[in-house]
């Protein structure tokens, strides 16, 4: 009782005097070290740099207002007048529908593997070496940039379809790997052992009680995935020579230079890109919902 | 014959002091025992072992006629079906119906594949559903478990449990999340599975109150130790604070009221 007492006196001879601060020099927040010297300096000798090339740019004879004025009716050519001479719109149509088959394919190689991989990956699954293994290895794939897996694949395979599937498929397996797991990590490890008491096995409980309690997340994070994958399947056509819609821009604006072929296939992604926003962004809004 | 027998079992965690030390005792079939004990005296230890969810240290378990502490793999799936268990936070899939929930008791008795097909056959569903009337779950049979009161979750766990068609439950402080009300409805229902159905109880409690009204055996743990094995009405106050230790003397109700209630 007598030590509450003194406790609360303590209480109150702190408010009093607020020796808190004493002997702090409040005016330093955010003393000058050494990283943040170095911060200043760079941003100084950036500005710099940028200044001095901005007053030195050769423009040669390009006339500043003309080069404004000419890309703005290479706009509006673009935007307003989309038609193709090469193709019928259907036919691009149909090279749309190969590049979401692209994204599809790779969306759907990545799945069935991350699944195998997200069951070993989730730390109430599998023995702890095992999890942290697969989450260093599928972190390491996830920093290396998709596009860079395409053209590494693409050493073997040649640039074209098969290195862009095989990389596709490679960066989905990280990303899925890793929502999956997490999915998985969600059911409480009581109830795995609750089914172990009754004598179920690991593959029942997954099947059972692992898969259909996590099953909306595990398709809202694929999707999500899909339609990252269709914006890729478009790089990748043009990048990679995958075919698909992306190599018929690479081809409109590199090769024949047909500003109006443009237009007509960046309304065409954009109307899919929208169509396949929509859909994940109620997929979102349920994995948001999540309690 | 003994149902269940423990013979000197012992169990390490990692360091010196052991979780349980030289545990013996019997339980006949179809007796209802409750385990009595302070927090962290080794009662959840205790039944783990039981069913071999931790291993133990040293010792044997011999459960119906068979050196359960001795099996491989396969014999374990087929002993652990034979055991049911019970949990203070229920340990169910939230996502899933009462139904799927009450199946998955009868995943140990399929093949791998059938159980990860889920393929129920119409007796075991409708064995399932029997229990569930049985347990007054029939109105919410194909509600999600997220939907459920703690009182009818756990009934969904004692319905999970009794599926499997088991020998002996064990309960791990089946109570101990639930008002007064759920609880006696609970310890009701598994006075009559100990009664009627002739399951082997083995009850892990915190209120030695509704030990004392309900069971036929009690078994005291204390620091890893049985310090006291025998019949309700044989538990003498001095006893049981034997059993809590001493500095919660004020604490202990006369044995005597157990009659009043
Ligand atoms: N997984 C574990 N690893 C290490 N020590 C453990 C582990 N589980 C339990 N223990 C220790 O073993 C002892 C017994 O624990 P146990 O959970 O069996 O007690 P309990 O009687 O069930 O307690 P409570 O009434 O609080 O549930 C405790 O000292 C605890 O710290
Ligand atoms: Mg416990």
């Amino acid at each position: 009782m007598t030590q509450i007492e003194e406790s609360i006196k303590g209480w109150g001879r702190l408010k009093e005097k607020g020796h808190i601060n004493d002997g702090m020099d409040l005016s330093a927040v955010k003393p000058l070290n050494k990283s943040s010297l170095a911060m200043r300096i760079i941003l100084l000798f950036l500005s710099v740099l940028t200044i001095y090339a901005l007053f030195t740019i050769d423009y040669k004879s390009i006339d500043v207002p003309k080069a404004f004025a000419d890309t703005i009716s290479n706009f509006k050519t673009i935007f307003l007048h989309p038609y193709s001479h090469r193709f019928s719109l259907w036919e691009a149509f149909y090279e749309v529908v190969v590049t979401i088959g692209l994204a599809f394919l790779t969306t759907l190689f990545g799945a069935v593997i991350a699944l195998l991989f997200g069951l070993l990956a989730a730390q109430n699954l599998a023995p702890k070496q095992v999890t942290n293994m697969i989450k260093a290895f599928v972190a390491f794939i996830r920093a290396v940039p998709t596009i860079l897996w395409v053209l590494i694949f693409a050493v073997a395979a040649g640039l074209g379809s098969a290195a862009a599937v095989i990389g596709m498929t490679f960066h989905s397996v990280s990303y899925l790997t890793k929502a999956y797991s997490e999915s998985f990590e969600d059911l409480d490890r009581n109830v795995l052992e609750a089914l172990t008491a009754s004598g179920a096995n690991w593959w029942q409980i997954v099947f059972q009680a692992v898969i259909p309690s996590s099953a909306t997340y595990l398709l809202s994070w694929t999707f999500l995935r899909f339609e990252i994958n269709f914006a890729n399947a478009v790089a990748m056509g043009a990048a990679a020579g995958a075919a698909g819609i992306g190599f018929d821009l690479f081809m409109a604006s590199e090769f024949y230079f047909d500003l109006r072929e443009i237009g007509l296939i960046t309304y065409l992604i954009l109307a899919f890109a929208i169509a396949l926003e929509t859909i994940s962004l109620r997929m979102k809004g349920r994995l948001h919902k999540r309690t | 014959m003994a149902l269940l027998e423990l013979k000197n079992v012992t169990k390490y965690y990692n360091n010196a002091t052991p979780a349980l030390s030289e545990v013996s005792f019997e339980v006949r079939e179809g007796e209802f025992v409750s385990v009595i004990g302070p927090s962290g005296a080794g009662k959840s230890t205790l039944l783990r072992c039981i069913n071999r969810m931790i291993e133990v240290s040293g010792g044997e378990i011999y459960f119906d006629g068979v050196i359960a502490s001795k099996l491989r793999k396969r014999d374990l799936r087929k002993l652990r079906t034979k055991i049911g268990m019970i949990f203070q936070h229920y340990n169910l899939v939230d996502r899933l119906t009462v139904l799927e929930n009450v199946l998955h008791g009868r995943l140990g008795y399929k093949s791998t594949l059938a159980g990860v097909l889920g393929r129920y056959s119409e007796e075991e569903k409708k064995q399932a559903l029997e229990i569930i009337k049985l347990l007054g779950l029939t109105d919410q049979v194909y509600k999600r478990c997220d939907q459920l009161s703690g009182g009818q979750k756990q009934r969904v766990g004692i319905a999970r449990a009794l599926v499997q068609n088991p020998k002996m439950i064990l309960c791990d402080e089946p109570i101990a999340s639930l008002d007064p009300n759920a609880s006696k409805i609970i310890m009701d229902h598994l006075r009559n599975i100990s009664r009627e159905m002739g399951i082997t109880l083995v009850v892990n409690l915190h209120q030695f109150n509704v030990a004392l009204k309900y069971s036929d055996r009690i078994i005291g743990v204390n620091k890893g130790m049985v310090v006291f094995d025998g019949a309700p009405e044989d538990l003498s106050a001095e006893q049981i604070s034997d059993i809590y230790g001493s500095e919660s003397g004020d604490l202990i109700i006369e044995p005597g009221e157990k009659n009043a209630s």
